[in-house]
Parts: C-alpha cells; sequence; structure tokens
C-alpha cells in the first residue's frame, strides 16, 4: 500500500514536472506549485483560445458569497492533441477543478484537472493528465 | 522494489504521453536523448529517407531541437556556458515577465518553442515555418549567395544555407539582441552569429547542432545539440499567441526558473 502510494507520488511529480514544456512562458514564474487550490463550482465561459485556453468558474463559499476564478490551460492545439474538442468543457457544467494558484494571489489558477458532476475526468492544465474520458 | 516499480510505471507514462495521440516528445533533449528516444519505441531507427536528388529528406513535422527552458542543458557533459561579466550582469537583472516569448514575440534562434515546426522548399530557398511562439517562420538562402555586408538587424537574422555531406549547414548574422536564448534568459548581441548543423541522424530523429559566437555576450564561441524528434501523425495547427495573452500581468520575479 505503501509502495502504491510512493508510485502514485512519483508519478505526480512526473506530471507536475512536465507542465512547463507547454507554456511560452515559464510555469513556477507565474503559478506557485505550493499554493494547490481545489474549487467547485459552475462553468461561466469558456475561452478556446491561444496561447492557453480559458475557462471561468464561479465558486460558492459557505456564507453563500460568489467569487469567480479564471482557470487556464494548456493551448488548445495541445488540447486537440490530447483529444480534446472545444466542446468538452460547456458553459453551465458544474465542475471540481485543480491546480495551482497564480504567485500574485489573484484568483487565476493553472487548472491540472477538471471532474465533472458525474465523475467524468475531462480537463487538465497539461497533456499529461490525459484527454476526456469519453 | 518501489523504485523499480515506480520507474516502470513511469516509463508506461511516459511512453502512454509520447505516442497517445501522437502527442510530441515531452521534452526537447539535449546531446543526450536517450532517454526519450528509448520511450518512443514505435518510431523505427531506420535510415533517414532520402530526396531524389540523394539528400536527406527533412521533411515532416518536428518538434524541439533547441533550447526551451534553459541553453546549458545542450553542452557537453563538463561544460559551462562562457558568459562574459556583462552577459552574466544582464542575465541576472533579467525578470520573467520580460521573457519575450512570454509576450508572444518570436524565439529568435537557436531556441525553439515548445510546439510543432516543419521545413518547406522553393527553388534556392528554404523556410522554416513554426506552429508556436510565435506563428511565423524563418527563410534561409540556399542561392549560394553571401551575407549581407550591414544586414538589418532582426529577429531571425540573415540566414544562408548549404550541404555538407548529409548535413544542412545554415549560417545566420544580423540578429537584434532582443530575443531570450530560453526561460532562464541567455542573452545575446547584435554581434551574435549562429551556425546550425541539422543531421537526420536516423527516420525519427533531427540533430540540430549549434555553434554560438557573440564576443559581446560570450567569452568563445562555444557549442550545443539539441534533437528534433518526428511527430509521425503531426499536422501543422494555428497558433496566435497574442489572441488571450493573459500570462504577463501575473508573472512574477526573476528569469531563471523554467
Amino acid at each position: 500500500m505503501k509502495g502504491k502510494a510512493s508510485v502514485i507520488a512519483v508519478s505526480l511529480g512526473l506530471l507536475i514536472w512536465l507542465a512547463p514544456l507547454w507554456a511560452h512562458h515559464s510555469f513556477a514564474a507565474e503559478y506557485d506549485e505550493k499554493k494547490p487550490v481545489t474549487l467547485k463550482g459552475i462553468v461561466t465561459k469558456v475561452e478556446w483560445t491561444n496561447p492557453h485556453a480559458r475557462f471561468y468558474v464561479d465558486v460558492k463559499d459557505d456564507k453563500g458569497n460568489v467569487t469567480s476564478w479564471n482557470l487556464e490551460l494548456a493551448s488548445p492545439n495541445v488540447l486537440v492533441r490530447n483529444g480534446w474538442t472545444r466542446k468538452s468543457l460547456q458553459v453551465g457544467d458544474p465542475v471540481q477543478v485543480s491546480g495551482s494558484q497564480a504567485k500574485d494571489g489573484s484568483n487565476m489558477a493553472n487548472a491540472r484537472a477538471v471532474i465533472l458532476a458525474d465523475g467524468r475526468k475531462v480537463f487538465a492544465g497539461s497533456s499529461s493528465d490525459g484527454g476526456p474520458q469519453q | 522494489m518501489n523504485m523499480l516499480r515506480a520507474s516502470v510505471i513511469l516509463s508506461g507514462l511516459t511512453a502512454a504521453l509520447l505516442l497517445g495521440q501522437d502527442a510530441p516528445p515531452a521534452v526537447t533533449s539535449p546531446a543526450g536523448a536517450g532517454a526519450v528516444a528509448s520511450t518512443v519505441p514505435n518510431l523505427p531507427s531506420t535510415p533517414a529517407p532520402r530526396l531524389p536528388d540523394g539528400k536527406p529528406d527533412l521533411s515532416g513535422i518536428w518538434f524541439g531541437g533547441g533550447p526551451v527552458g534553459d541553453l546549458a542543458l545542450g553542452l557537453p557533459k563538463g561544460e559551462k556556458i562562457p558568459l562574459l561579466p556583462s552577459a552574466e550582469k544582464i542575465m541576472q537583472s533579467r525578470l520573467s515577465k520580460d521573457d519575450p516569448e512570454a509576450n508572444c514575440l518570436p524565439t529568435g534562434v537557436p531556441r525553439t518553442a515548445p510546439y510543432p515546426w516543419t521545413f518547406a522548399t522553393a527553388p534556392g530557398r528554404l523556410y522554416m515555418l513554426f506552429e508556436g511562439n510565435i506563428h511565423s517562420y524563418r527563410q534561409i538562402f540556399m542561392d549560394g549567395r553571401a551575407h549581407p555586408a550591414d544586414p538589418n538587424p532582426t529577429w531571425y537574422g540573415h540566414s544562408i544555407g548549404h550541404w555538407e555531406g548529409d548535413t544542412l549547414v545554415i549560417d545566420t548574422v544580423g540578429f537584434n539582441d532582443k530575443f531570450w536564448f530560453d526561460f532562464r534568459g541567455h542573452p545575446h548581441t547584435e554581434r551574435l552569429h549562429t551556425i546550425e548543423r541539422y543531421t537526420r541522424k536516423d527516420f525519427g530523429t533531427l540533430v540540430n547542432q549549434i555553434t554560438i559566437d557573440d564576443p559581446g555576450a560570450y567569452a568563445r564561441p562555444f557549442t550545443v545539440t539539441f534533437n528534433a524528434r518526428l511527430m509521425p501523425k503531426g499536422e501543422m495547427m494555428e497558433y496566435i499567441c497574442q489572441e488571450n495573452n493573459q500570462d504577463v500581468s501575473h508573472i512574477k520575479g526573476p528569469a531563471g526558473v523554467p
């Protein structure tokens, strides 16, 4: 069991290490791997654009306050090469997102994995997380 | 045991990444490209195909072949980049947010964007077409002309090329001093002169050996080697970086981290 855990940890390490290789900018200069975020909310906008595809999620806290997050993915080119379409994630989708927050503390993050309400894992910040499970 | 299992799974994962949906190799490999090559078992190590005129066929969609994060990764083991003190000072003062590539400006030479590229030919000319950062091209004159005496400084410079056996040699001068060699911010001056030597070592590998000569920034000429890998089923796609670049205002800190 412990062995399995370490394998997963090492694999995860590789995934994180791969992330910057797709970007046109220094990953570590923009995002902080030590600031992991997990967000649950509703997709309000999807930008299928270069240099990065982006989507925006409204997250409601316990008191009902809504915060909008700007979430960065790989470029559409990288996503398409990994089996995505521009319809893989759509406005209104309830999602759970995990990623790394921007170093400047803004409500912006590099999305590493996105899980839909039905449990389907459809999105990732880098190709290493796989494409849509369809 | 755990380590062994981890490495087996990692190898499998890496292979899956590289092979699944024709994803390009994730690493622009320095000279020692064995780690990547060993994870791409579907690319035969057969000889490079040839054109009717006998020259190696360099067509195809390539990935890598130049520095992305760190120019020093292309050095032979144990060597260091011979930075002049003035160049080292410039490098240390650079901020990641000012990296031209982060600002959707060209890579220059020999930096490579993590996007595919290809060669295109016309009589007396050779073009390098880049998908990514930026969606642009280099023009290489293959008609025997010389460099102009005082070329206008540009991002890709003035390039002339010729064949030496099976190696395509591209000689370039006339660069501006605006681009960086990598995320770390290795600098250069307008005195930069590059000689790229492209050899298609086998079906899937294009070796690019680059000599960098810039007496304005480096104490002596030095050579780095990076391998480009073939994307056998790859196609070029559109990539307009200026379309929605929100990154720069969020990038913090000095250059130097990939």
